[in-house]
C-alpha cells in the first residue's frame, strides 16, 4: 500500500509539473508585461523636464530594473518557469518563487494572491459543503429506492425528472429558481453575502448570512441532483443484478441487509470517484452559480481574474485547480481500496 | 390483443424501419410480429435469426419515446439547418431601438373592428398603435404595456373616453390627444415630461416642459398637425406656430424649434426633429449640413438640396428613423438620409400620376397617388414595403406604423394592411426577433456540439485503439497523455484558452472553430478510455485470434475487425457526448467566453436575461430558448439511453 501511494505521488508530481509547465507557457502568451507598465508608470511619475533622448534612456534603465525585479529579463521559458517555481535565482541571486512561499501578487486586488484566494475558498467551501451534503443526503436514498423498485411508477416518475434535470444546463435551473424564489415569492435576496451595511453580530449575523446563502445553496443542490441520482441508480441496478445478491437472498438474508450491505457496497465502487470528486470540487467553486448570484467564491474570483488578465492570480488558482484535480484522483483511487477489497489485494 | 389497432408509434416505427432497412425487411418484421401476436402461424426458425444490429434496431423501434425523440431531433436539425434559407431577412447584428424587450404578440396590426370602417387617423412610433375614429373615440392596440414600468397605455383615461377627440399621436411610450374644445390630454409614461408638467420636470435642464399654451388649450380647428417622436411631441398650428416639448437628450435639436412661428411641417426621426420652414426650399433641423443631400430614388447619387429642387418647392415632409422624404409641389419626391440594406426601390409612376399623401414608418414609406394606387418603398425587413399595389385601388389616405402600413379609402374604410404582425417569441434587449435568433443560435450550438464530438471521436478512438491493441510501452505512454488531458480542469482551462485566443483578432467563424477545437481536444480522453477498455476485451476473443492466425495485418485487425465490433458502445457515447458538448458550449457562452454577441447561440442568448429583474419582467427572453434547449437535450439523452438499454443483453428480459 505504502509503495503504491509513493508510486502514485511520484506520478502525480510528474503530471503536475508537466501541466503547470504547459499552463505557464500558455500564460506567457498573455499580452501583459508588468515590467513595461510599471516602468512607464514610474517614468510618468517623474518630473517631466527630461529631453526625449534622456527619457528614452531613463525608461530603458527603469524597464531593466523592473524586468530584473520580476525576473523577466530573459526569454528562456524554462528559466522563467524555474524562477516561478523558485528553483532558479533571480538577478539578485535569490530564489523567490512558490517554494519560497511567494505565490504572486494580484494587481486587480492590490494584494498578495494568497490573501485574495483565502476568503474566496472559505465562501466556496461553506456553500459547497452544505449543498454537497444535501445532494448526497437526497440522491443516495432516492437512488437506492429507485434501483430496488426498478420499473415501478415511483421509479419511472423519478426517472423523468432526472432525465430533464440532467439535460438542463445548470444556469437554466438557477434562472427558474431566481424567478420563483426571488421575484414571485420574494423569500430570498438575489445577491450578496449579507445585508449591505449590516453590523449585526452573533446569532443575528449568522441568520443573516444563512438567509443570503440559502438560495445559492438550494440552486447548487438542485443543479447537481439529477446527474448524481442517475449514476447512483445505474450502479445500484448493476450491483443488484450480481450473482452474489442472488446468493445472499437464497441464504435467506433480510432484504435490508441484502440491499444496504451486499448491493450497496458493490454499487459504491463506481460511485467513489464521483463522490470524492464532488467533495474536492467544492474548493474549485461553482463558476456559473457564483456569477449569477454575485457570490464571492472561487469561481467568480477566477472569472474576474480572467476578464481582467490578472496574471498571477490566474496562475495561482490554476495551480490550485490542477492540484485539487490530481489529489482527488489519488484519494478516490485510495478509496477504491477501502470500498473494494479486490482492488486492495491486486495492489 | 388480436385486433390490436396499429397505433401511431407502431406506424412511426414501421416508417423508420422502411427508411433504414427497406420495404422488404419492414414487411417481414411486421408480419412476424403480427404472426407472433396471432399465434397461428409459426414462423420459420430461419426468420427468427436476425443479426445483432437488426435486433437492436428492432428493439429500439419498440420504444415509443425513443422513436419520438429521434423524430424531434431530426425535425430540430431540419429547422435549424434548412430553416434559415427560408428566412432570408436575418442578420446577427440586427438591432432596433424602438422594438426592445417586446413580449410575444401577433397583435401589431389587429385594428379594432369598430375602427375599421371609420378611420380618422392612425399613429404609431414604437410598439403600440393609436387610432381615432370620426366619432372621436380613441383605440389602442399592439403591445400596450410599457417595458417594466407597469404602465399600460391601453388604460385610456376616463376623461379621454368621454370627450370627443380630434387629434391623437403616439410616441415611444406615451400618447397625446386633443379634444374638440382644444383640451390637451396625455397618458403613458411621463418620466421625461411627455405630457404633464411637474416640479421635477421643470427643474431638469434636459427636459423641455409642455408649453403653457398647450396645457391651456389650443384651437383644434387651427391645428395643422400633431406628431410625436421618441420621448417628445409637437403641435403645429396652421399659422406656422410650433409647440414642441420632450426629452432633449433624445432630440438634441429641439432648442432650434422652440418658439418658431414659421414652420410649415414637422416630423421626428430617431435622433433629430426635422421641419420645413415657410421658404420651403430645404429641410430645417438646426444642424448645418445634415439632411442636405437629396436624391430622387434610393441608391442614386445625391445632390445638394438647393440644386435638386431647382426652383421647385417642398410641400410637406415625413420621416423614418434615419431618412426624410419630401413631397414636392410637382408631385415628385426627394429622399434625404440613409436607407437600410434590404430596401425596395421607389416605384415608377405612370404618366400623369403623382403622390398625394406620404407617410413614413421606421424604415419604409407608404404613399397613395391621385389615381388611388398605393405604393411602398424603403426598408423591407418585415415585408412592410411590399404594398399590394395591384390588389387594391381607391386609396385616399395611408397611415404607417413602425413596420406596418394601412391603406384607407375615401369612406374611411380600411382597405388593406401589411407589414409586421408581431414577434412569435418576443424581442430581446437589442430589439431583435428571438424566434429567428433561436433558429440561428440552434445552428451554432448544434454545429459546435457535433463538430466537437467528431474531433473527440477522431482523437479518442484512434488513440484508444492504438493503445488498447498495441499495449506495452505505447499503451502506457498514451494513457499517461490521456490522463494529463483528463486532469485538466475543464472550465477554468477553457476560460483561459478562450480569453487568450480572443487576443488574436479573429472572425466569428474562426472563433466558432476555436471553441469546437477546444471542446474536442479537452474531451477526447473519455472516448480513449472506453475504446481501450473494449479493445482489451475484444483482443482476447476468438475472431481476433482467427484473424491473427490467418496472417491478417495488425492494423487491419484493429480497424477492420475490432472497431466494427465495438462501434455500438462508441455510438452511445457519441450521442451522450453530443448533448454534453452542446451543454458545455451553452454554459461557456453563457459565461461570456464562448460564442460572442452578436452571433447567437442558445447560451449567450440566455445570459442577458439571467438577472432577477429581466428574468421576471422579460420572461420570454429566456423561457422559449431554455425550453427548446432543454427539450433538445432531453431528446438526445433519451436516444442515447435507449440505445444503451437495447444493446445491453442483460436488460433484454425485464421490462
Amino acid at each position: 500500500m505504502g509503495r503504491y501511494i509513493a508510486k502514485r505521488l511520484i506520478y502525480m508530481i510528474f503530471v503536475f509539473i508537466v501541466l503547470t509547465f504547459l499552463l505557464f507557457l500558455l500564460y506567457q502568451l498573455m499580452p501583459a508585461n508588468r515590467a513595461y507598465t510599471d516602468a512607464k508608470a514610474e517614468l510618468a511619475g517623474l518630473k517631466n523636464t527630461l529631453s526625449a533622448a534622456e527619457q528614452d534612456t531613463k525608461f530603458q534603465e527603469l524597464y531593466l530594473k523592473y524586468q530584473r525585479r520580476y525576473g523577466t529579463d530573459t526569454d528562456n521559458k524554462l528559466i522563467l518557469y524555474l524562477r516561478w517555481l523558485g528553483l532558479y535565482p533571480f538577478y539578485d541571486g535569490k530564489c523567490n518563487g512558490i517554494f519560497q512561499g511567494n505565490f504572486g501578487f494580484s494587481y486587480q486586488h492590490n494584494a498578495d494572491v494568497v490573501t485574495v484566494v483565502g476568503p474566496a475558498i472559505r465562501n466556496s467551501m461553506l456553500i459547497g459543503l452544505i449543498s454537497e451534503i444535501c445532494v448526497l443526503g437526497v440522491t443516495i436514498p432516492l437512488g437506492i429506492k429507485c434501483a430496488v423498485k426498478k420499473g415501478s411508477r415511483f421509479d419511472r416518475g423519478t426517472q423523468v425528472f432526472t432525465l430533464i434535470g440532467f439535460s438542463t444546463p445548470s444556469f437554466i435551473i438557477y434562472i427558474l429558481f431566481i424567478v420563483f424564489f426571488c421575484s414571485i415569492l420574494g423569500w430570498f435576496p438575489v445577491s450578496g453575502m449579507k445585508t449591505p451595511g449590516s453590523t449585526a453580530t452573533g446569532l443575528k449575523n449568522a441568520l443573516d448570512v444563512l438567509h443570503h446563502v440559502a438560495l445559492p445553496c438550494i440552486c447548487l443542490t438542485f443543479g447537481s441532483l439529477a446527474s448524481i441520482m442517475r449514476i447512483t441508480r445505474a450502479s445500484m441496478i448493476d450491483a443488484l443484478s450480481l450473482d452474489c445478491i442472488r446468493t445472499a437472498r437464497a441464504k435467506g438474508l433480510k432484504e435490508k441487509v441484502v440491499i444496504y450491505s451486499h448491493a450497496w457496497r458493490n454499487a459504491l465502487v463506481p460511485l467513489v470517484s464521483i463522490f470524492v470528486g464532488g467533495f474536492f470540487g467544492i474548493i474549485s467553486g461553482a463558476m456559473i452559480m457564483e456569477t449569477m448570484f454575485g457570490f464571492k467564491g472561487m469561481g467568480l474570483l477566477y472569472l474576474n481574474a480572467v476578464k481582467n488578465a490578472d496574471y498571477d492570480l490566474i496562475m495561482f488558482m490554476q495551480v490550485i485547480y490542477t492540484f485539487i484535480g490530481l489529489f482527488s484522483n489519488l484519494v478516490s483511487d485510495l478509496c477504491y481500496g477501502l470500498v473494494d477489497p479486490r482492488v486492495r489485494i491486486s495492489k | 390483443m388480436k385486433d390490436k389497432k396499429e397505433n401511431l408509434f407502431h406506424k412511426l416505427g414501421r416508417w423508420f424501419t422502411r427508411m433504414f432497412m427497406g420495404p422488404k425487411y419492414e414487411e417481414k418484421m411486421y408480419q412476424k410480429s403480427k404472426a407472433a401476436e396471432d399465434g397461428e402461424k409459426k414462423p420459420d426458425d430461419s426468420e427468427l435469426i436476425v443479426s445483432p444490429a437488426r435486433q437492436v434496431l428492432q428493439r429500439f423501434l419498440e420504444r415509443k419515446f425513443a422513436v419520438i425523440s429521434v423524430a424531434v431531433v431530426l425535425i430540430m436539425f431540419c429547422v435549424v439547418f434548412i430553416g434559415p434559407s427560408f428566412m432570408p431577412k436575418y442578420y446577427d447584428s440586427y438591432t432596433e431601438t424602438t422594438q426592445k424587450d417586446l413580449p410575444p404578440t401577433m397583435a401589431f396590426m389587429r385594428v379594432p373592428a369598430e375602427l375599421q370602417g371609420d378611420i380618422k387617423m392612425i399613429d404609431n412610433y414604437g410598439s403600440f398603435t393609436v387610432g381615432l375614429s370620426n366619432s372621436g373615440k380613441v383605440y389602442v392596440w399592439g403591445i400596450t404595456k410599457i417595458g417594466a414600468t407597469g404602465l399600460d397605455v391601453k388604460h385610456i383615461p376616463e376623461e379621454v373616453q368621454n370627450a370627443k377627440i380630434e387629434w391623437v399621436s403616439a410616441g415611444i411610450d406615451h400618447i397625446i390627444a386633443i379634444d374638440e374644445n382644444g383640451k390637451f390630454y396625455g397618458w403613458g409614461s411621463n418620466q421625461f415630461g411627455q405630457y404633464a408638467v411637474t416640479e421635477k420636470i421643470l427643474s431638469n435642464p434636459n427636459l423641455e416642459p409642455v408649453p403653457a399654451e398647450v396645457l391651456d388649450g389650443v384651437d383644434p380647428d387651427h391645428i395643422q398637425e400633431v406628431t410625436s417622436g421618441y420621448q417628445a411631441s409637437a403641435i403645429l398650428m396652421d399659422d406656422g406656430t410650433l409647440y414642441i416639448w420632450g426629452n432633449k437628450q433624445a432630440y438634441s435639436n429641439i432648442e432650434s424649434f422652440i418658439g418658431r412661428t414659421d414652420i410649415e411641417d414637422v416630423d421626428f426621426t430617431l435622433n433629430y426633429v426635422v421641419g420645413l420652414t415657410d421658404d420651403r426650399n430645404g429641410i430645417y433641423c438646426g444642424v448645418r449640413g445634415l439632411y442636405n443631400v437629396a436624391r430622387a430614388s434610393i441608391g442614386d447619387k445625391g445632390v445638394k438640396m438647393f440644386e435638386f429642387l431647382d426652383g421647385r418647392k417642398i410641400e410637406s415632409l415625413t420621416s423614418t428613423t434615419k431618412s426624410v422624404c419630401c413631397l414636392l409641389d410637382d408631385g415628385s419626391i426627394a429622399l434625404v438620409g440613409d436607407f437600410p440594406v434590404d430596401t425596395i426601390q421607389v416605384p415608377k409612376l405612370a404618366e400623369g400620376e403623382y403622390f398625394t399623401d406620404i407617410k413614413g414608418g421606421a424604415y419604409h414609406y407608404t404613399a397613395c397617388t391621385n389615381l388611388g394606387h398605393v405604393y411602398s418603398w424603403g426598408g423591407d425587413h418585415f415585408y412592410q414595403a411590399e404594398a399590394p399595389t395591384q390588389k387594391i385601388s381607391g386609396v385616399t389616405k395611408v397611415y404607417t406604423g413602425s413596420f406596418q402600413s394601412y391603406a384607407v379609402d375615401e369612406n374611411n374604410q380600411l382597405l388593406d394592411k401589411w407589414g409586421l404582425k408581431g414577434y412569435l417569441f418576443g424581442t430581446d434587449d437589442a430589439g431583435a426577433d428571438i424566434a429567428s435568433r433561436v433558429v440561428a443560435g440552434g445552428r451554432v450550438t448544434m454545429t459546435v456540439g457535433a463538430i466537437a464530438v467528431i474531433i473527440e471521436i477522431l482523437i479518442g478512438v484512434t488513440i484508444g485503439l492504438i493503445s488498447g491493441y498495441a499495449g506495452g510501452a505505447v499503451d502506457i505512454v498514451l494513457m499517461r497523455v490521456a490522463e494529463v488531458f483528463y486532469s485538466i480542469p475543464l472550465y477554468p482551462f477553457m476560460l483561459i484558452l478562450s480569453s487568450l485566443l480572443a487576443q488574436v483578432s479573429m472572425t466569428q467563424d474562426q472563433r466558432l472553430l476555436m471553441i469546437m477545437v477546444i471542446l474536442g481536444v479537452l474531451g477526447w480522453p473519455g472516448f480513449a478510455y472506453i475504446t481501450r477498455a473494449q479493445i482489451l476485451v475484444a483482443r482476447e476473443s476468438e475472431y481476433v485470434t482467427a484473424a491473427q492466425a490467418m496472417g491478417v495485418k495488425e492494423g487491419r485487425i484493429a480497424f477492420k475487425h475490432i472497431l466494427p465490433n465495438i462501434i455500438s458502445v462508441i455510438l452511445v457515447n457519441i450521442v451522450l457526448s453530443f448533448a454534453a458538448s452542446m451543454q458545455t458550449e451553452t454554459s461557456l457562452s453563457f459565461l461570456g467566453f464562448g460564442v460572442m454577441y452578436p452571433q447567437p447561440s442558445w447560451g449567450n442568448m440566455l445570459s442577458r436575461a439571467s438577472n432577477a429583474t429581466a428574468a421576471i419582467n422579460f420572461w420570454w427572453q429566456w423561457l422559449f430558448t431554455s425550453f427548446i434547449l432543454v427539450f433538445t437535450a432531453v431528446c438526445i439523452n433519451t436516444i442515447g439511453d435507449t440505445i444503451r438499454d437495447v444493446m445491453d443483453p442483460k436488460s433484454s428480459n425485464d421490462k
